[in-house]
């Protein structure tokens, strides 16, 4: 009776075990596209005005700060690209990047205070869980990014 | 013979082997799937930690290396078994610098199969070195 019950339960048991290794699966994706918008914001706060650094001795993000952080954004996406739902230029071009020049600025989205030069970027990313669309669930999932970065 | 046949232990003892074939390679799936992720979580943000480090020094250098094995160490990965790949090995200034790292980790599920299965991480750096 044990084994008749069990043997009933095994594509239960299974769909479980499929539906635990997406949600494991999910988490990775979620932190790789995390860590692509992290990155993406450190680069472009990398991008320093220096010809305003050597004439006032103050860090300013350079013009085109925004722009980098976008590419770069969508070069790191581009990495991760069959985890996503969405083309990585598209869910780059989509980003909402802030870039706030010089300090101290108040981030509309968040409320935050920033007491340096900063770019944040906000992005919406799709990600493919082709195991929840079988259990009847939606195959997409879209995780919500928020990276700011300042320089020290 | 006759009370032999009926004697309900035997059919107990076959219905939990059975049980057993069928939940321990179910309960091995989480165990060595979630070791795999947990792995690849690890390899991830040592590859972007690389990628960042590699545009700061300017590319392919035994520091590069060193932070990344000194990083995957930590996590448990032997470094001696991962293949790493730094494109260009020598980055201009404000030019991409890609940081590969491919490792093999082993599944073994009891009664199914064993297999290796391949990590791959890779995360994008600006060099930030004005030769």
């Amino acid at each position: 009776m044990a084994a008749i019950t069990t043997a009933l339960l095994l594509p239960l048991l299974l769909l479980v075990l499929a539906g635990t290794l997406q949600l494991g699966a999910l988490r990775v994706s979620a932190a790789r596209v995390r860590a692509a918008a992290d990155l993406a914001a450190l680069i472009a706060v990398n991008d320093q005005d220096e010809a305003a650094l050597a004439r006032t001795g103050e860090m300013r993000l350079a013009g085109d700060a925004a722009d980098v952080a976008r590419e770069f954004f969508a070069r790191e996406l581009e990495l991760s690209a069959p985890l996503l739902a969405a083309a990585p230029a598209e869910v780059a071009g989509a980003a909402e990047i802030a870039v706030y020049a010089s300090a101290p600025a108040t981030d509309p989205r968040t409320g935050a205070r920033y007491d340096r030069p900063t770019v944040r970027i906000a992005a919406e990313v799709p990600l493919r869980a082709p195991v929840f669309g079988v259990l009847a669930f939606d195959p997409v999932i879209v995780v919500n990014v928020l990276a700011v970065s300042s320089p020290r | 013979m006759k009370s032999a046949a009926r004697d309900p232990r035997g059919l107990a003892t076959l219905e939990a082997t059975l049980m057993i074939a069928m939940l321990v390679p179910l309960l091995f799936a989480i165990l060595e799937f979630g070791s795999a992720l947990e792995r690849w979580l690890s390899q991830d943000a040592a590859t972007v930690q690389a990628a960042r480090y590699a545009g700061e020094v300017g590319g392919d250098t035994p520091e590069v290396r060193g932070l990344l094995a000194d990083q995957l160490r930590g996590s448990g990965i032997d470094p001696s078994a991962v293949s790493i790949e730094i494109v260009p090995a020598r980055v201009g200034w404000r030019e991409p610098v890609r940081v590969s790292v491919t490792s093999q980790h082993p599944i073994a599920i009891p009664f199914l199969f064993s297999t290796m299965l391949p990590l791959r991480s890779s995360a994008v750096g600006r060099g930030e070195v004005n030769r």
